[in-house]
């Protein structure tokens, strides 16, 4: 069992490195500048913040990278050697980042540590410094590790999978990024900020009850106006009401499917509603 | 989509469209359809001050117009109503690139001023040729010339900061090069705005990578607070009562950007504000024509005012108004002179503390 425990820490250990690392250069490459991702530099010198980052950004990716490279057939071609200094070094930064956290934490209670880029931002908290600290106590564990092989048995792989999960739960419960991600995962955004596209009202409009039972008065093919406050999109068609020239107001409730549609007909001469149809409960802009 | 061919493609600004008339109907249309109690029978979009029951809807306080004549107790000046002349009260105010006496302003200069009360003949604050640059620097030519891009809407003008106003400007904005945003308030000049007193602090990042808005679950909360602006007339009339709206539809709006392939170095520093996402504060899609209820905070003072245009560059400041305490982050409208005038708002200082309730 504690063989597995201490194998499970290899891969682990690499995607965690190489995660921070391409959230890093996500983040960077989003905002096109290296400053969004300097949270976690804060504590060296203005001109310094470049190069750390920099440094920081190679650092996760060499490790990760040298943490593969270096687990199976290929570590031991030297002797553990190679494996030995990786995991000595990937041990090393970790240790250094627990102490990197409290200071930044300390100094600066409002800046997130930046691991996993723009989900870092919550502020640094005690469960970021303790994951660090874990992930230091993983790397330790894997220092003398001989080079990692499949299991041998399903009992062994089963053993894997449990250490594995285990881990992965304690990770996550450390990991404040993990209720940004749900977040993420989740969001859905309302109806005032979604885009909708013209066609898509129009459609739905023309497939509509209130439409069939209005389109005879409509005289024109093109609506006259077409805007949109909030959840409903508006469209207006110029018609003949009784000889009277009328505007047909049709409000549609920017919703994917069967959207509510309101309907007024008004004087064009002196606005005076001639007739609602659809129901006029209050309405959310 | 093949209903999409049949709209035309409207730009929704009030002041290019052949029928602005559309856009002044909306309110009432939207109020007939829907069935709301503040339906409106006198158009949103008003530029002149009529009496047709207009409380809401005309200046109160603002007049716009040209100095004929000024004297330590009288100005002349001459607005879309013809001559007209005020009495200067005698704490009154005037601006002209800093706290000028009101004797000090010129026939010509174009002015704004404040009665002290609504539709009094009195006035206590004049702004004389007061101009704002606000945008991105997309050019340096040596320590006092910048090239400033305004936004598709607004487009390009130069700004010189003279040696006297350099160091007020620096220390709120140290990074004067191509690629920052500034905003500045001076003095329109003939073909350039001299800067005189920064109108904010610089944001930190560069134009177009301003912060995410917090995701908003349920409904957007009305009403929302946060800052609002001002900006030169340009071609709209110097007396139209109304803002610039961050967040128009996309989909009618001016969300068409008329940017093409660089033509020189600078064009590779402009941003298009459309295409940097919502900005920092979230706000929901309007067009032309909506009715927003806002109110400077500072004096409680609140107006209906119709979005008139589209006030995306807005969205690239996220960035706090401190006139009367710390406001929300993030740029709710950008208003006209006159509305902002109307407001209690004072020109040189280029923001208020702003409540915005949407729907009137």
């Amino acid at each position: 069992m504690f063989t597995a425990l201490r194998e499970v820490q290899i891969p682990l250990l690499a995607v965690m490195l190489l995660g921070g690392c391409a959230a890093k250069a996500w983040r960077t490459l989003r905002s096109r500048s290296a400053a969004a991702g300097m949270d976690a530099t804060g504590l060296v010198p203005l001109h310094l913040r470049h190069p750390v980052l920099v440094m920081l950004f190679m650092a996760e990716a060499l490790l990760g990278l040298g943490l593969i490279g270096t687990a199976g057939r290929l570590g031991d071609a030297a002797p553990h050697l190679g494996a030995t200094i990786v995991r000595t070094a990937t041990a090393l930064f970790f240790l250094v980042a627990v102490g990197a956290l409290n200071e930044l934490r300390q100094r600066r209670p409002d800046a997130g540590c930046g691991c996993f880029g723009e989900l870092s931002d919550t502020p640094i908290g005690l469960r970021t410094i303790a994951r660090s600290g874990v992930l230091c106590a993983s790397a330790v564990a894997t220092i003398g590790l001989p080079p990692l092989r499949m299991p041998s048995s399903s009992t062994e792989a089963e053993m894997w999978l449990a250490v594995l999960a285990f881990e992965l739960a304690l990770i996550a419960f450390l990991s404040p990024e993990l209720g940004d991600v749900l977040v993420r995962l989740g969001y859905s955004e309302p109806c005032e900020l979604r885009r909708l596209p013209v066609g898509r009202t129009m459609s739905a409009l023309r497939a509509s009850s209130p439409w069939r039972r209005y389109a005879s008065q409509v005289s024109t093919a093109t609506p006259a106006d077409v805007w949109r406050e909030g959840c409903w999109r508006f469209v207006v068609y110029p018609g003949i009401v009784s000889g009277r020239p009328v505007d047909i107001v049709f409000a549609v409730y920017l919703q994917a499917r069967r959207p509510a549609i309101r309907v007024a007909v008004l004087d064009a001469a002196t606005d005076e509603i001639l007739g609602l149809a659809g129901a006029h409960e209050s309405a959310i802009l | 989509m093949q209903h999409l061919a049949d709209i035309p493609r409207w730009c929704e600004d009030v002041m290019d469209s052949a029928s602005p008339a559309r856009f002044a109907r909306r309110s009432l249309l939207r109020a007939a359809v829907l069935g709301r109690a503040d339906a409106t029978r006198f158009p949103a979009i008003t530029t002149v001050d009529d009496d047709a029951g207009t409380a809401q809807r005309s200046l109160l306080y603002t007049v716009t117009g040209r100095i004929l004549d000024v004297s330590p107790h009288i100005v002349v000046l001459l607005t879309d109503r013809g001559e007209q002349r005020f009495a200067l009260s005698a704490s009154a105010v005037a601006w002209r690139g800093g706290p000028v006496s009101p004797a000090a302003l010129r026939p010509g200069d174009h002015a704004i001023l404040r009665r002290s009360l609504p539709g009094g003949p009195v006035v206590d604050r004049i702004w004389a040729e007061v101009g704002r640059a606000t945008g991105t620097i997309i050019e340096r030519d040596g320590p006092a010339s910048l090239f400033v891009d305004e936004g598709p809407a607004k487009g390009r003008r130069i700004v010189m900061i003279p040696p006297a106003a350099s160091g007020r400007i620096q220390v709120r904005f140290p990074r004067l090069e191509p690629g920052y945003l500034i905003d500045v308030i001076g003095l329109k000049r003939d073909g350039f705005l001299q800067a005189l007193i920064p109108a904010t602090a610089q944001p930190p990042y560069r134009a177009g990578h301003q912060p995410a808005a917090p995701m908003v679950s349920g409904h957007i909360p009305d009403p929302v607070s946060g800052t609002a602006v001002w900006h030169e007339p340009g071609e709209e009339p110097d007396n139209l009562l109304g803002l610039a709206y961050p967040a128009l539809d996309p989909e009618t709006s001016c969300e068409h950007g008329t940017f093409g392939p660089p033509s020189f170095s600078g064009d590779l520093y402009a941003v298009d504000p459309h295409a940097t996402g919502p900005g920092c504060v979230r706000l929901p899609y309007l067009s032309v024509g909506s009715l927003l209820r806002l109110r400077n905070d500072c004096t409680e003072r609140t107006r209906l005012l119709p979005v008139t245009s589209c006030g995306a560059t807005a969205r690239l400041f996220c960035d706090r108004c401190v006139t009367c305490g710390t406001s929300r982050r993030g740029r709710l409208a950008d208003l006209t002179m006159a509305a902002f005038v109307e407001l209690g708002g004072a020109l040189e200082v280029g923001c208020f503390n702003a409540t915005m309730m949407i729907g009137g």
